[in-house]
């Protein structure tokens, strides 16, 4: 299903973003529900770099890693990141940062 | 008396088979893996010819857990971790068997492959040709460093690390124990797996993935080896152009692939019952230390590592039934070797000398242990590998080269020879079990 280029200016991100952790995680976009968790998809620190690479693709900025690590600390406080990441804290991540100005 | 040490399994990844069933077939059959390249548009290249591993019958990620690793891997990372895994399967190594902390990693290993290239030279180059200012020639760094970052991906930066393919081959295989890379070019395979070999005479593991892997087959490494005048240019045939010993050589086939071999210290693979292929039985290494890419005069030092591999096994000449040598097909190493060895076995009769290059091409860092793993199916096999497109004999290279056929022979003990650029010399010595 090919993303309607329009919404990733303004729409929902969790299709494109859907497309791009099973890009990274070399899963089928079945395996990526909102609410599954990235690190029990075997993602691992790495994995996250090549992520945030990728989205930058999508919504056309650079995103320093800084601001990722920020925004998961402020956003999962004390949480175990191996299990806590989803979907749908990635998508919330990247809706961010297009939105910044 | 020192304990002895097993080897129980052998995993190949090759230009002339995968797995060491196939691997075994081709070598008695005496088949060629070079061919024109397709790894790359090497139009205007001298060399045009290399021994390739064959993309539709290699999936690296049949063999890794979770598949996203593949993606980390660097091209010789994933032959190394495909041999690992046909090796371990063969041994049949159960998990739990062995300690984790006691399973080590001994891996020769060289640069970087294709891919790599492909994502950190490529894109290096267009951050390069975007950064050069309009005035000068020279780099602007700062423009340079926002274009590079720009372009790509972080994950090709540790694809790229030496170290990377035995860290992925220790994740594969949870081998926690010591974890070791030997970068000395065309002698790397060997020296990882004698190194290996030392690991457990020492005591330092009970089991060793050991061997070696190359992936250098790219317009960098093809580059390279043609400036320093190494690499046949019979591109017109390439099947032939690999032909060690013979008067009308013109250097070496480039090939790439892996081979990785269980180690087991031999009480433990009798406790579990292992079939054992045969005795990794001893080890020898020097360097001339002397020029770059020359020998010492009389070959003293390459000597000198074979004698020691002898002694090291408590052997003496007489009871080595075949060498497989380095045999680059390079005009130099073919007449040093021959030198070496005649000076080595001095009083004994020397005995049949091939040069497996001749069909599987030079595959570097992994040589070493690619040519072992053929001396072990041989031994098991009971034939001599040819040195396959022996045409007109040199004068200079007065050996047995088991010229275009294989041969059928009992061998009781081989050894097998590599050399590198850098004066770096090695030996190995296994024995029937």
């Amino acid at each position: 299903m090919p993303d309607d280029p329009s919404l990733v200016a303004t729409g929902d991100l969790t299709g494109p973003v859907r497309g791009i952790v099973a890009d990274v995680l070399m899963v089928s976009r079945a395996d990526v529900q909102p609410d599954t968790s990235l690190g029990a998809l075997g993602a691992e620190s790495i994995d996250f770099l090549d992520l945030i690479f990728r989205i930058e693709e999508v919504i056309g900025k650079k995103v320093p890693v800084s601001r990722w690590e920020a925004f998961i600390n402020a956003r999962l406080p004390g949480a175990d990141l191996s299990r806590a990441i989803t979907l749908a804290i990635v998508v919330e991540f990247a809706e961010q940062e297009r939105n910044r100005t | 008396m020192t304990e002895r040490v097993a080897i129980t399994g052998i995993g190949v990844v090759t230009p002339i088979g995968i797995g060491i069933a196939d691997f075994t077939e081709a070598l008695r059959a005496g088949c060629s893996g070079a061919r024109w390249i397709t790894a790359f548009n090497c139009e205007g290249f001298e060399t045009q010819i290399a021994a390739e591993v064959d993309d539709r019958r290699f999936d690296a990620g049949s063999y890794v857990e979770p598949r996203k690793m593949v993606k980390h891997m660097s091209r010789s990372a994933a032959f190394a971790v495909a041999a690992a895994a046909m090796a371990r399967r063969e041994s049949r190594l159960r998990p739990g068997e062995v300690d984790p902390y006691r399973m080590a990693v001994s891996l020769g290993a060289g640069g970087m492959g294709p891919v790599d290239l492909d994502l950190l030279t490529g894109q290096g180059v267009a951050a390069i040709a975007s950064a050069r200012g309009q005035e000068s020639d020279e780099l602007d760094i700062p423009a340079f460093a926002r274009e590079f970052r720009a372009r790509t991906n972080p994950i090709s930066v540790l694809r790229g690390l030496p170290n990377l393919a035995a860290a992925h081959l220790a994740i594969q295989q949870d081998a926690r124990g010591p974890n070791n890379t030997i970068t000395t070019a065309c002698s790397a395979g060997t020296q990882a797996i004698g190194e290996g070999l030392r690991a457990i005479q020492r005591g330092d593991a009970d089991v060793v993935f050991a061997g070696g892997t190359d992936a250098m087959i790219n317009p960098v490494g093809v580059l390279g080896f043609s400036m320093l005048g190494t690499l046949s240019q019979r591109n017109d045939d390439p099947e032939h152009a690999s032909r060690p010993f013979d008067a009308s050589r013109d250097g070496f086939v480039i090939g790439e692939g892996a081979a990785i071999m269980v180690l087991e210290r031999e009480a433990v693979a009798r406790a579990r019952g292992a079939t054992v292929l045969a005795e990794l039985a001893g080890y020898g290494c020097t360097c001339d230390a002397y020029r770059i890419t020359d020998e010492r005069p009389g070959a003293e030092a390459a000597v000198r590592a074979i004698r020691l591999c002898l002694e090291d096994a408590g052997a003496s000449a007489a009871d080595i039934a075949y060498i497989n040598a380095h045999g680059t097909g390079t005009q130099m190493n073919d007449v040093t070797e021959t030198t070496a060895v005649k000076t080595a076995f001095n009083g004994s009769g020397l005995p049949p000398m091939s040069s497996t290059k001749s069909m599987i091409g030079h595959l570097l860092a992994a040589a070493g242990a690619v040519e072992l793993a053929a001396t072990v199916t041989g031994m098991l096999h009971d034939f001599l590998p040819p040195t396959i497109n022996f045409e007109v004999p040199d004068p200079a290279c007065e050996v047995d080269c088991v010229p275009n056929a294989a041969r059928s022979a009992r061998m009781g003990a081989a050894l097998s020879n590599s050399f590198g650029f850098g004066g770096q010399n090695a030996c190995l010595m296994i024995r029937r079990w």
